[in-house]
């Protein structure tokens, strides 16, 4: 190989290597400073302690945490179960303002949640639900949000779908009730799943929008974590930090197995 | 039983402006084998679509077994149906496929795993019963979509293009090989392809449509010697098409031999030609032959170690009357 083959390879590397040092290098030391033995952010850390770890989950960090696992799980159920029907009527049917209300369903995948955030805590102080503030309207504002993941990935599921299967089932005697339960909707699970899998870590990382509506007492762990950087970035915050990004990393690698999560990241619908 | 299986009568579809079936009628008898033979557009696929229930007609009735189907749904109309891209379950096994319908029927356990064991049996795929359709090869998995067919024991057969993801090799065998099953079987069948050698190697009887219309119906021999129009002897195999004072004279390349020296039995056509290109196909030559007033005409001789033709040669190409076939003016302009 003569120098000037060499060298996009060479520089492919150099690129990929940056991308690796500059996303890993962060978690890496952020996960290293949760082991100083004092309450100070050394890099490299300085002794070796793990009381900080402890911290992340006495009951100031572990409340928050379970009021996001709480309300990411409850925004993923809820948004698949919205999402199913709705990529069903993208999908498969034609019915007046068909393209606004798909626009509506999926524009949260554009429109900054910051706004949304905005809109919603506006919204409900003027119909007069201010009082819906913290779980409620949290749970509302994580529905909105996550819902394009699991309409999109249905849409996927059904788009993917063999053709001709659901005819061949009717074809042999099945009824539509039946040819939904024994194939439509088994052959729509993975995209079902997959769209629940992205909407709960979507509400899980979740902090534009929660920003807004979140209220002492009732705010996601993200919040709970900015709320707590105005003392300074501590090693407990470290900690508290690698534990958030974990819960949805093991999830991924867990349901990952059964459903080829990679499958709905890189397809594209062709309506959807 | 002198009820046929299927009755189509004055069946139409539109689809807008268009008009995808025009009023055609056929009759399927028990038993027979019928392909609905056609280009792509020609209606065909509607008109299964239509007698499997999967398409409503805008007017005309379709009766499965002397009873009117129209207002049936496709799940109640006890028909098997094979696809062009075989619509396997994916996430079933083969045996799950083949059982679907008869868990639908409420067939009891028993009786599902026997008969799913002799339908596999059937199209020669026992011990396959627990692989899924992506394991299987195109072949395996037309025979598992026909098995899965066949198990219900249908009123009849509908075959949309079954054979057209098959490479030819293939397709060549899986034609015997259905032919031979459903006369095995002895079940009425439609079947639908653009191929007209699958028509003419498996059918009992041809269906040629064309916009929305049958152009002519009759056994393989009758629609590839006796074409009764212009478009159906130039879709089904190579024709040379003569325009003359009663029509159009018919005569396949087969039939128009070539003498070199002029010399020809008694009471036969000829056209003085000129061979423009010979074309070599191993078995057989296809001679192009240019007639006087510019007509190109094609004939096919047996590589026999006759005549060794070559471009440019003077010839007389010469026909029986009985080896042509005359379509009459008024049928000729369609």
């Amino acid at each position: 190989m003569n120098r000037s083959s060499r060298l996009p390879w060479t520089s492919l590397k150099l690129i990929v290597a940056c991308i690796y040092v500059f996303m890993l290098g962060p978690i890496l030391i952020t996960a290293a400073v949760a082991f100083n033995q004092d309450n100070r952010s050394y890099f490299p850390p300085r002794g070796f302690s793990l009381q900080w770890w402890g911290a992340a989950f006495g009951p100031q960090w572990l409340q928050p945490l379970l009021f996001s696992l709480e309300l990411a799980t409850l925004a993923a159920l809820i948004s698949a179960a919205a999402g199913v029907p709705l990529a069903f009527a993208f999908q498969r049917h034609e019915f007046p303002g068909k393209s606004l209300v798909r626009a509506i369903t999926l524009g949260p995948l554009i429109l900054p949640s910051l706004v949304t955030g905005i809109a919603l805590l506006q919204f409900l102080s003027l119909i007069g639900l201010g009082r819906w503030m913290g779980f409620w309207a949290l749970l509302i504002g994580h529905v909105v949000i996550c819902l394009p993941f699991s309409v999109r990935t249905v849409a996927i599921s059904l788009t993917a779908m063999p053709g001709n299967v659901e005819s061949a089932a009717a074809s042999l005697g099945a009824t539509p009730y039946a040819v939904l339960r024994h194939v439509t909707l088994p052959l729509a699970a993975p995209g079902m799943f997959a769209g629940m899998i992205f909407a709960f870590i979507h509400s899980f990382d979740d902090v534009n929008l929660s920003l807004f509506i979140a209220r002492p007492g009732e705010r996601p762990l993200t919040v709970a974590i900015l709320g707590f950087l105005d003392f300074g970035f501590a090693p407990t915050l470290a900690a508290v930090s690698i534990v958030s990004m974990l819960i949805p990393l093991a999830l991924v690698a867990v349901f990952g197995r059964f459903v080829g999560i990679g499958d709905f990241l890189y397809q594209e619908t062709g309506n959807g | 039983m002198a009820e046929p299986a299927l009755q189509l009568q004055a069946l139409s579809k539109r689809f807008g402006a268009l008009t995808a079936v025009d009023a055609i009628d056929l009759t399927v008898a028990q038993g027979e084998f019928v392909t609905l033979l056609g280009p792509s557009g020609c209606g065909k696929t509607t008109t299964l679509n239509m007698i499997a229930g999967f398409l409503a007609p805008d007017a005309g009735s379709i009766r499965l077994r002397g009873k009117a189907v129209e207002a049936l749904p496709p799940f109640r109309r006890d028909l098997g149906l094979v696809f062009q891209d075989y619509a396997l379950f994916p996430h079933m096994t083969v045996a799950e496929n083949v059982a679907f319908g008869l868990r639908m029927r409420h067939v009891t356990r028993p009786e599902i795993t026997q008969r799913v064991a002799e339908a596999l049996d059937l199209v020669q795929l026992s011990g396959l019963g627990d692989r899924r359709p992506l394991q299987l090869s195109g072949g395996q998995r037309q025979r598992v979509a026909l098995a899965r067919a066949l198990v219900i024991r249908p009123a009849m057969l509908l075959l949309d293009e079954p054979l057209s993801n098959l490479d030819l090799k293939l397709r060549e065998e899986m034609r015997v090989e259905i032919s031979a099953l459903q006369r095995r079987l002895g079940i009425a069948t439609v079947f639908v392809t653009h191929d007209q050698g699958e028509a003419l190697t498996m059918s009992d009887r041809i269906a040629v449509m064309r916009q929305g219309r049958i152009e002519q119906i009759g056994a393989p021999n009758d629609i590839y010697e006796r074409p009764a129009t212009r478009f159906v002897a130039g879709f089904i195999g190579t024709a040379n098409l003569i325009d003359d004072a009663d029509g159009v004279i018919v005569i396949r390349p087969e039939r128009l031999k070539l003498s070199a020296s002029g010399e020809q039995p008694l009471g036969t056509r000829s056209w003085p030609v000129h061979v423009e290109r010979v074309i070599y196909l191993g078995p057989r030559l296809e001679l192009r032959l240019r007639m006087a007033d510019g007509t190109l005409v094609l004939a096919e001789a047996v590589n026999d170690g006759g005549t060794a033709w070559s471009a440019g040669d003077a010839a007389v190409a010469w026909f029986r009357p009985d080896d042509a076939w005359v379509i009459p003016g008024d049928e000729a302009d369609r």
